[in-house]
């Protein structure tokens, strides 16, 4: 159901009804559902809170649900919805020429010229190609609209009960987002342009000279700060060497990028012994100008872009966190697999929780969680090159972890092995010669369920500076599936992921190789 | 008497909040509330308050007495004095307690009257033990202390009357004529 006014078509329409909020296991998803929380507490609406992880899980709950609630809201990331707002009319009466003009720029103005040219065939007839090829074209593609948490931080706003949590909760959606490499640059940048508004609005509220906060008080800064993960938390040559952006320019799995590393650190003056402490307890002369000094140095060294827009929070004298601290804690917590905690429910509740101001050991273990889950990622990463795992298949890059990889039960899930995709194709990127190579697509496959026997597949586009992050994969998967019988299993929301047997790997490859090229 | 119930009675206490909503008068058995417009201060009790401002309905307004100026005095006043001076209000502590834990944002440097209201607390308590202690070595059989609260007085009268209890059990113990110097078991 499209909504045009988020406030009456919506949150007055439930306001005295009991919902039941299914909500996607992705980091935006929880902080919209916490944003929607909050708003039901303040108006004691009744809910049920219900983790899905694909469209089985969507599809049981509905059936579990259907009899006692008569509206649904469902909320994750808005797949491959161009336009949250405009209505898509698909009656038999209105020309659905129309309904699509949400779509990417150069189709409407395509369409309605063919719309003309074909006027002489019957009325029917016409509809359902029109219909089949914009459908087809809205489907093809895969892509990511506006954060759900910032959507629900508007309807908060529209009802002026937004709070600073929720704002920093809008703000750790939009920061997956970006994280997870699901929305353009520009979009990310005009976000945070509207994001600092809001922050601004905030922090003009409650403070002047005469009249500072308490410490206790959450305050939200906009930040230029580094694009180092976690390295507030960690130390900061742990964190260099751990990041995908700072690990892939220098090359950090080969000997000459080390020897780079350590010229990079002696150009910043900094010296070894203080680099490998703990952030927290690095002297204070070198923390002050930290960020210029890296930020000159990497320039010198060819990374231009090693700031990031991006915001922070404060609240007590001890507790300062980055969005992407957050958003790494979180989405570790949430694929954690630790034996004890492997249960989805369990874990999505824990994620949710490490959200709150209150639980910050949570959060603590979170930030552990996802330090391990980077190490696991970087050493991955260094061993695929240096072992040549990655093989290109003609149309693009294909990549197998083997059952005995280290840390390979981190990657059956999909957040994490996304995150690994990504970080692969960089890597691969800057350490390859061959010029066709580095515009290609990487898939990768790693061990999901060792008993039945399946694997999880995920792709990613091309790396480009201008890539506008739209995933075919999706229909390409279906198809080659398809065309193969393989036995494939697409429940997961995001339709570049799947999982599939084993036995049924290499016939689907093929079939995937030939469907490309 | 426990802690929170001297905290629920403090709750009954009247502050000032502005509502961002409108109600007309609501007639409950503790009284007459209301009519609440949004911008208009209206007095409500401290538990109606705090419901509301978790609840995001209304901004709450620091009664007159939590001021940093008023409260200093009233701090060095209580340090110079040997007896109890008079409180700010008889719920002090548990309203500070209270309001900067879920509205610290509606008032004005929370931290330093946080610090504030700590000091007089613990002067007083101060005083309270001493002269508790005094009354028990002079072994007096009455006491009069002014400008007591419910919180302080409950702080102090477990301890104090069970070991005026155990005191007078040891002390009949001692007198001529008990069983041959022999301890009654508790």
């Amino acid at each position: 159901m499209f909504v045009t006014d988020i406030r009456k078509d919506f949150y007055e329409v439930v306001a005295n009804q009991r919902v039941a909020l299914l909500v996607a296991a992705d980091i935006d998803a929880l902080c919209a559902c916490k944003i929607l929380q909050a708003l039901f507490h303040c108006d004691h609406i009744q809910y049920t809170l219900v983790p899905v992880i694909g469209w089985q899980d969507l599809s049981t709950a509905f059936l579990e649900h259907k009899e006692q609630i008569k509206l649904l809201i469902k909320q994750d990331d808005d797949l491959g919805v161009p336009s949250y707002d405009d209505i898509f009319r698909d009656d038999e009466e209105e020309d659905d020429g129309s309904g699509n003009d949400s779509d990417e720029g150069s189709e409407p103005s395509g369409k309605r010229r063919r719309f003309d040219e074909v006027r002489s065939i019957s009325r029917r007839c016409r509809k359902d190609f029109l219909r089949r090829e914009i459908l087809f074209d809205y489907e093809q593609f895969e892509f990511h609209g506006t954060s759900a948490a910032m959507m629900f931080f508007e309807l908060a706003w529209v009802l002026t009960k937004d709070t600073k949590d929720m704002l920093w909760w809008a703000i750790i959606g939009l920061t997956d987002q970006q994280i997870h490499d699901k929305i353009t640059h520009m979009k990310y940048v005009t976000d945070v342009a509207t994001m600092q508004r809001h922050v601004s609005r905030h922090n003009h509220r409650n403070e002047d000279e005469e009249n500072s906060l308490s410490i206790d008080c959450m305050r939200i800064s906009f930040e230029y700060d580094l694009r180092l993960s976690l390295y507030q938390h960690w130390s900061l040559y742990e964190s260099i060497c751990n990041s995908c952006y700072t690990s892939s320019s220098f090359k950090l799995w080969t000997l000459n990028g080390q020897k780079k590393l350590r010229e990079f650190l002696a150009d910043m003056g900094l010296p070894l012994k203080q680099v490998k402490q703990k952030y927290t307890s690095m002297d204070m002369s070198i923390k002050e100008n930290l960020r210029d000094v890296i930020e000159e140095s990497s320039n010198k060294f060819g990374m231009k872009e090693i700031r990031i827009q991006t915001f922070g929070v404060h609240f007590g004298f001890q507790n300062r966190f980055l969005a992407s601290d957050m958003v790494h804690a979180t989405a570790a917590l949430l694929e954690s697999t630790e034996k004890e905690e492997s249960d989805i429910a369990h874990n999505f509740i824990k994620a949710l929780d490490s959200l709150s101001r209150g639980n910050l050991d949570r959060l603590h273990v979170g930030i552990d969680h996802a330090k391990r889950k980077l190490l696991a990622i970087q050493q991955t990463v260094a061993s695929c090159i240096c072992t040549n795992l990655i093989l290109s298949q003609g149309p693009f890059l294909y990549c197998y972890l083997m059952e005995g990889t280290p840390d390979v039960k981190l990657f059956s899930k999909p957040l994490a092995l996304t995150l690994l995709c990504k970080y692969l194709l960089k890597a691969f990127v800057h350490s390859t010669r061959n010029k066709r190579c580095k515009l290609l697509p990487l898939i990768m496959a790693a061990p999901k369920d060792v008993e039945k026997g399946t694997v999880i597949v995920a792709g990613i586009p091309p790396e480009s500076e201008t890539s506008d992050k739209k995933n075919f994969f999706g229909r390409a998967f279906e198809k080659a599936a398809e065309s193969t019988s393989s036995r494939t299993l697409h429940d997961h929301f995001d339709t570049s992921i799947i999982e599939l047997k084993t036995e049924d790997r290499s016939k689907f490859l093929d079939a995937l190789i030939t469907l490309l090229s | 008497m426990d802690p929170s119930e001297v905290e629920f009675l403090a709750e009954k206490e009247l502050v000032k909040i502005i509502p961002n909503f409108s109600l007309d008068k609501i007639f409950l058995i503790g009284g007459d509330l209301g009519p609440f417009n949004p911008g208009l201060s209206v007095d409500v009790p401290l538990w109606l308050a705090l419901n509301l401002k978790q609840r995001q309905k209304c901004r709450i307004l620091p009664p007159d007495w939590m001021d940093v100026e008023k409260l200093e005095e009233m701090r060095a006043l209580e340090r110079k004095e040997d007896a109890f001076t008079p409180v700010p209000s008889l719920y002090y502590m548990e309203i500070t307690k209270l309001l900067l834990n879920h509205a610290s944002d509606n008032i004005p440097k929370a931290d330093e009257i946080r610090t504030l209201v700590k000091d007089i607390w613990d002067t007083r308590i101060a005083k309270l033990r001493l002269s508790a202690d005094s009354f028990i070595n002079q072994q007096e059989a009455h006491a009069q202390l002014d400008n007591l609260t419910l919180m302080e007085i409950n702080t102090t009268r477990e301890f104090l009357l069970d070991s005026l209890n155990f005191m007078f059990k040891l002390r009949s113990n001692l007198q001529p004529g008990s069983s041959k110097g022999q301890l009654t078991d508790y």
